[in-house]
């Protein structure tokens, strides 16, 4: 197989190298199948994979996960683990949208008792949770609390009573980035992001109620609470314009390193600073208050769905049972230990549009799911299917203990927009047995099912290569979109 | 992508602001009620508009100001804005998309038959 004059290997059902030549520092690797591999090569993400691999420090592949497309400077679905002392970090290798992630709550519900009242549950929980461009969350940050949701993240929804303490243990990372320093968030950001807490956005965010469609390891779906026929809710969203922001600042701040230190890449938008100066050190900060700032987003999300479903069905919490999941980013930089050429390592593991799966044993998953693995949750498209996986031990060998984040875009935004021009995309999800509610006709077009690769295609991939296996997946019944 | 001609630098970067509050709202239903002004400075032509771009998306972004025109005025490196909008009533102005961030991804300022052309790409 050959990206423009590039011969890539394929080393297994699952695996191609893309072997190193001019600046590459290291080979690249993308986890796809044959079938997928025809869609990634007609778009640049193979030479972003070729890109990042020039960046000072990479260790052993710059990745690319099979729902892998084009983003600026670092591809979306795209890994790079830098070394602590000698590594750069990249605000392009993390994204716009900080901590972006997903999380999933589950019920002691089924779908089939909340059908008959579907339709105005799903109304209520878009009137409820803020959506759609301009909205504003229920809660009124002042400056000082702004600061402390940067530094405590999920654990200062707990101390104003939006959080349990199991939703905290719940989230990656107990919901708190190490190192947050508010001070390195500019007033800018910070001023973007005061009246936004609480907030689901737009674009491909969203709040969806889903059915458990299938479980495919008992045992894990055990150990993470789900059955066949339950009502689940999923939540996709960020750190909203407070993470744009820091991305956006840290962007320029870069290019005057790179600028300065003389630093020449393939790309602009790789624009990046040593991880051990003053700018990466920075950066760091900003990035785990931005982090923090997601955590605590989601939560209040949550928290708002939760009230939601109390009030409208008239229980109580135990009734309910709405409880945490699990809560995963997909769009960090986070230190961990690695074994790169037989040593354990301290490196800096970028994740643009994918997820970290650790295997069971690890210590930084909650007890309660160590002996399964850390779940992952990955969101497909509104009117297909979503899946949770568990983190298999050979993520560890392969990909920095990462894996996928979605079903990967297939048609750009404008190309979904003009695909359907005078189709009612509600009628036609009513169809397929989907309610669906947004605030903008433009943001439902862009989200078409379509518009999407095939997530069970995507999901097909990751499990073959032993990186993560699936536990179960969940079909969309009813979505509010942003 | 988005692509603006003008007739001259100053124009074409107004034009350029104009272009992107009109892929947030309908402009025409902003009214002229407040003036805002930003000065920038980039050493090329692309640096300039880049740094215009991320001024002006702060209006909105940050301060939640809308803008109906725009004026442009260039000295050497500096580059002066002022713009007149109103602040956003959602009641009035249904924003047609959430932007990210204007990005320097394959932005462009060339000469053109008939004056000049820029181009940006904006994060959505």
């Amino acid at each position: 197989m050959q990206f423009k004059g590039v011969e890539i290997r394929k080393l297994s059902e699952t695996m191609w190298e893309i072997p190193r030549e001019g600046g590459m520092r290291v080979p690249g690797l993308i986890f796809a199948s044959e079938a997928m591999m025809g869609d990634i090569l007609r778009d640049e993400a193979v030479r972003q994979v070729m890109n990042v691999a020039h960046l000072p420090g990479i260790l052993k592949y710059s990745i690319g996960m099979p729902d892998i497309h084009w983003g600026y400077g670092f591809p979306i679905g795209g890994v790079a683990a830098m070394d602590a002392r000698e590594g750069v970090v990249s605000p392009g290798g993390v994204g716009y949208d900080i901590n972006c992630g997903v999380r999933l709550l589950r019920s002691d519900l089924t779908v089939d008792a909340l059908r008959p009242k579907l339709r105005e549950l799903v109304a209520a929980l878009h009137r409820e949770v803020p959506s759609g461009v301009g909205s504003t969350g229920f809660v009124r940050l002042t400056a000082r609390e702004e600061e402390k949701v940067l530094t405590e993240g999920s654990r200062w929804a707990a101390s104003r009573g939006f959080a349990s303490a199991e939703d905290v243990a719940f989230t990656e990372s107990g919901g708190r980035l190490p190192g947050a320093d508010p001070d390195a968030v500019s007033a800018v950001a910070k001023k973007r992001g005061s009246n936004q807490l609480g907030t689901l956005g737009s674009g491909n965010h969203f709040l969806e109620i889903d059915e458990v469609a299938e479980v495919f390891d008992d045992a894990a779906a055990r150990a993470f609470g789900l059955f066949p026929g339950q009502a689940t809710v999923l939540i996709h969203s960020g750190s909203r314009g407070l993470g744009y922001q820091v991305c956006d600042d840290y962007l320029v701040t870069m290019a005057d390193y790179m600028r300065k230190n003389r630093i020449d890449l393939p790309d602009r938008q790789l624009a990046c600073a040593h991880i051990r100066s003053p700018e990466g050190k920075q950066y760091l900060s900003a990035l785990a208050a931005a982090g923090n700032y997601a955590f605590t987003n989601r939560q209040l999300l949550a928290h708002q769905a939760r009230e939601t479903f109390m009030r409208f069905l008239g229980m109580g919490p135990n009734d309910l049972g709405m409880r945490l999941v699990y809560d995963c980013g997909h769009n960090n930089a986070k230190f961990e230990e690695h074994e790169v050429d037989g040593e354990k390592r301290r490196v800096l593991v970028h994740r643009k549009g994918a997820t970290r799966c650790f295997p069971a044993g690890s210590e930084d998953i909650p007890g309660a799911y160590r002996h399964v693995g850390q779940p992952v949750l990955i969101p497909g498209d509104m009117g297909n299917a979503s899946y949770v996986l568990a983190g298999s031990p050979e993520a560890m060998r392969l990909s920095f203990g990462s894996t996928c984040h979605g079903a990967g875009r297939r048609m750009s935004r404008t190309q979904a927009r003009n695909s359907v021009r005078g189709k009612s995309i509600v009628q036609e999800m009513e169809r397929r047995g989907v309610i669906v509610v947004s605030a903008s006709h433009k943001t439902l077009a862009e989200e078409i099912p379509e518009a999407y690769k095939d997530v069970s295609e995507v999901v097909g991939v990751v499990h073959d290569a032993g990186i993560a296996s699936r536990v179960a997946k969940l079909r969309p019944v009813a979505v509010v979109k942003g | 992508m988005v692509e603006v001609r003008g007739v001259d630098l100053p124009d074409l970067f107004s034009s350029c602001v104009l272009a992107l509050f009109s892929l947030l709202v309908d402009r025409r239903t902003v009214r002229e009620a407040e003036v805002r002004s930003a000065e920038i400075a980039g050493d090329t032509e692309e640096e300039q508009l880049f740094f215009l771009l991320r001024e002006a998306f702060l209006l909105f972004a940050a301060h939640r100001f809308l803008v109906r025109n725009a004026h442009v005025t260039i000295l050497g490196k500096q580059v002066t804005l002022t713009v007149r909008g109103e602040p956003l009533d959602t009641s009035r102005h249904p924003v047609h998309r959430e932007i990210k961030a204007v990005t320097a991804h394959a932005m462009a300022v060339e000469r053109a038959p008939e004056g000049f052309l820029a181009r940006f790409l904006v994060d959505v």
